[in-house]
């Protein structure tokens, strides 16, 4: 059982990240069941380690709580034939269709609701790795010293991962309006390797 | 700035991480290909960052963690107390108060399981990194059984299936009580088999991976079994089967 005083530390510093830690999970995960159960566990760690949480900004530190127990609970979770996480990412699973737009719905909001799926899609079908330096960029705003530290590699890893995510998903984008006219077919080019 | 900038110091200008004196060059060149590249950066991050969808974790999760939060501070009864004391939450706080020990109800087995789990890959590693493997070495079970039996208020089965070797046996310390390690050689490999007495009725095998090492574990007439091996998944499920035969 948690000691009261670190038990309101974690509720002062850890859980108003819940949501990021969520986010991260969930764009990992690509999977509401599987974010619950890494958010899950990935809170309980930070509860048992919250002691050792120095200085005020606990977000890196929730992220990479959240991404150590997303990779750990992929071990797992994955049938050893299939794992491998630093090559080509085979065990992502393959993406579920994204739902057909209802006809009734205004033109304007239609658009721009094509436009956030077309985004999701590319950017979720881009290797784990590649996926996760732009979700800490872009979606979460930390630097390039915050992503280094939350995902284990040097700067300059974190730098090349960045620059090859873009380039995949200005590819995969560009591939996706070229098949326009083909609506639901994968964009993803699955043989580009890191 | 006369140096061509690579796709890497392209990305870091857009996202401002560049050392102060090369990102202003950057962004005052006039090489019409790095102004484009730029453009194109920028503009893809835009859209990224304007159309992909941040989620925020919906209600459910919020409420779980709480729920955890709440099992962790549930011995601490002063807060509850104060809850209680104010009428109209007392009966949320007692909704409140038998959700946590459901779910810590619920969570207990699950809980225990996995400290077992890791309590008995500890005892692998321990042995393998010390290279300890056995306290008393003999390929005999005669010798063996009655070793393990002098030093535990069990006794545990001592067999060594057909094609397997018994190295020997050691007492290590499980869930806070003593218990037996049979340590057999198969096909080259290492197996080791923890028992200890429960009190609880027969379970089938349980598999799981750990760290490349698979295990398994049982209950069979009152014993805990767990068996850790780099075996391969075939021989193992083999192994397994022949261990739960004999024993």
């Amino acid at each position: 059982m948690t000691d009261p005083a670190e038990l309101r530390r974690f509720e002062r510093l850890v859980l108003p990240h819940l949501d990021a830690a969520w986010n991260l999970a969930r764009w990992l995960a690509r999977d509401e069941h599987d974010a619950q159960d890494v958010v899950q566990e990935a809170m309980l760690r930070a509860l048992r380690y919250v002691g050792g949480l120095h200085g005020e900004n606990a977000r890196p530190w929730l992220l990479a709580i959240v991404r150590h127990t997303f990779f750990g609970w992929l071990r797992e979770n994955r049938p050893p034939g299939l794992r491998s996480l630093d090559a080509r990412d085979d065990d992502d699973p393959p993406l579920p269709e994204p739902p057909a737009p209802e006809s009734d719905e205004p033109l304007a909001a239609l658009a721009r609701r094509d436009e956030g799926a077309r985004l999701n899609r590319a950017l979720a079908a881009l290797p784990v790795h590649y996926r996760e330096a732009l979700v800490l960029r872009e979606l979460e705003d930390l630097s390039y010293r915050d992503i280094a530290e939350i995902t284990g590699v040097p700067i300059g890893t974190v730098m090349s991962r960045l620059a090859r995510a873009r380039g995949l998903l200005r590819a995969a984008l560009e591939a996706e309006d070229r098949s326009a006219t083909r609506p639901h077919l994968r964009a993803v080019n699955e043989d580009k390797r890191p | 700035m006369s140096t061509k900038p690579d796709p890497l110091e392209l990305n870091a200008a857009v996202d401002g991480e560049l050392e102060l004196a090369r990102q202003l060059a950057l962004e005052a060149s006039d090489d019409p290909a790095v102004r484009a590249q730029l453009a194109d950066l920028q503009a893809l991050r835009a859209e990224v960052r304007e159309h992909s969808t941040y989620h925020r974790a919906p209600a459910a999760v919020h409420q779980r963690v709480r729920a955890l939060l709440a099992r962790e501070a549930a011995p601490a009864p002063r807060a509850l107390r104060w809850r209680i004391a104010w009428p109209s939450f007392a009966a949320g706080a007692a909704t409140v108060a038998a959700a946590f020990f459901a779910a810590q109800w619920a969570l207990l087995p699950w809980q225990d399981l996995r400290r077992t789990e890791a309590e008995v890959l500890a005892s692998h590693a321990r042995a393998v990194v010390a290279q300890r493997l056995v306290d008393v070495e003999s390929s005999d079970h005669h010798t063996v059984k009655p070793w393990l039996s002098a030093r535990l208020d069990f006794s545990p089965p001592v067999n060594a299936p057909e094609g397997t070797q018994l190295l020997g046996a050691r007492i290590d310390y499980i869930g806070g009580r003593p218990v037996a390690v049979l340590v057999l050689r198969d096909a080259g490999h290492t197996v080791e088999s923890w028992a200890w007495p429960v009190q609880e009725g027969d379970a089938d095998v349980r598999w799981s991976e750990q760290r490349g090492l698979r295990m398994a574990h049982w209950t069979t007439k009152g014993m805990r079994h767990w068996v850790v091996s780099d075996l391969n998944a075939q021989e193992f499920t083999n192994l397994v089967a022949a261990l739960r035969q004999g024993g």
